[in-house]
């Protein structure tokens, strides 16, 4: 994509720089956003990683080699920043990544920023049963509605192995949803 | 237009996007898929607060100013009793280590619990992404990982109590 081509460009001039990160804040931050607030629920923890994010790409985009669409790079760095963040807190506070990822579930229901009915509380609690990788294809399938070309760019990951998680990761919600 | 799954639960905080309107309009012109982009923040009910977007760039560049700029000490000589405390503590434990260690420490002499309470408790910042970035896979072999090696036969149990058919396992060269 051209735009994206010089926009890289840009950021590589020391001169152009400021105004391209600018630009590119823009253009991305409520992408980034909502792709990392799924895998961390909880709004001051996604702005948190979502700046951290920015800061990883202003500094490594010498590191840019543009084999891949620079979207689909800055969605990887935003993943793995995502589930560095999980990792770190549920290390911190000494407890196993499934407990986390109750506790995050559990904090939702006294988050000011979600008023989710108790349906969506539901589905919440069964996509964080979801094992990592289904989770995240979910997310990026659902509701971000993302290709599984893209989502195969961004996770490394071939389409027909996509597919199969995402058909999985239906199947265990539709289940866990039946269970009540 | 597609249409959310779930815009009837969907909520914009009053404002959010005032001033955005002429940036999204530019993106919505000049990027194909960008009338996706607006829906990829349907949030089933997550919210963000008030003009949270529209103060982020000015938050990224703070952060990033506060990354780039060196702290200058409030004591400049401080600096110099550092320097001397650690020379002093740098004698200690060579002539401490001389007495108590005859042999250097190498990598293989540290304890693997040590080396995974290091990776489990220092939060290195390594994904386990980068982390399989830089082990070469090709060159491990399973009794890298396993103490013990598996006897034949569990092997076969584990696979009996765990496989559905063994079919699965395509084993088509093999007699089993």
């Amino acid at each position: 994509m051209i735009v994206e081509e010089t926009l890289v460009h840009d950021l590589k001039d020391k001169a152009k720089q400021a105004k391209a990160f600018e630009v590119l804040v823009n253009t991305y931050k409520e992408r980034l956003y909502w792709h990392i607030r799924r895998i961390v629920l909880n709004h001051d923890d996604a702005d948190d990683v979502l700046q951290n994010t920015f800061i990883k790409v202003y500094k490594n985009i010498n590191g840019f080699k543009g084999d891949s669409q620079l979207f689909s790079w800055m969605y990887r760095i935003a993943t793995n920043e995502a589930l560095t963040f999980l990792k770190k807190k549920s290390n911190k506070l000494g407890i196993s990544d499934a407990e986390l990822q109750d506790r995050m579930v559990t904090n939702l229901q006294a988050d000011v920023y979600f008023d989710g009915d108790e349906i969506q509380m539901k589905l919440q609690e069964a996509i964080a049963r979801l094992p990592e990788k289904q989770k995240l294809v979910f997310n990026m399938k659902y509701f971000q509605e993302l290709k599984y070309e893209e989502i195969s760019s961004i996770l490394n990951t071939s389409v027909g192995g996509l597919k199969a998680s995402y058909h999985l990761a239906v199947k265990k919600l539709e289940s866990f949803l039946k269970e009540d | 237009m597609k249409t959310s799954k779930d815009n009837a639960n969907f909520k914009t905080p009053e404002g959010y996007f005032e001033g955005f309107t002429d940036k999204l309009m530019d993106r919505i012109s000049t990027q194909k898929d960008n009338q996706r982009d607006l829906l990829s923040s349907k949030s089933s009910g997550f919210l963000v607060p008030d003009a949270y977007f529209e103060g982020l760039n000015s938050k990224i560049l703070k952060k990033l100013d506060q990354d780039e700029t060196k702290v200058i000490p409030l004591n400049p000589r401080a600096k110099y009793l550092y320097y001397a405390a650690a020379i002093a503590a740098l004698v200690l434990l060579t002539i401490g280590i001389r007495y108590t260690q005859s042999a250097e420490p190498t990598f293989e002499s540290l304890a693997k619990t040590e080396i995974e309470d290091y990776f489990e408790h220092t939060a290195s910042g390594f994904s386990t992404y980068e982390i399989a970035e830089v082990i070469p896979v090709d060159d491990l072999e399973i009794s890298d990982v396993l103490e013990n090696e598996f006897e034949d036969e569990n092997i076969i149990d584990y696979l009996d109590n765990s496989l559905d058919d063994f079919e699965e396992l395509n084993l088509t060269d093999y007699e089993y």
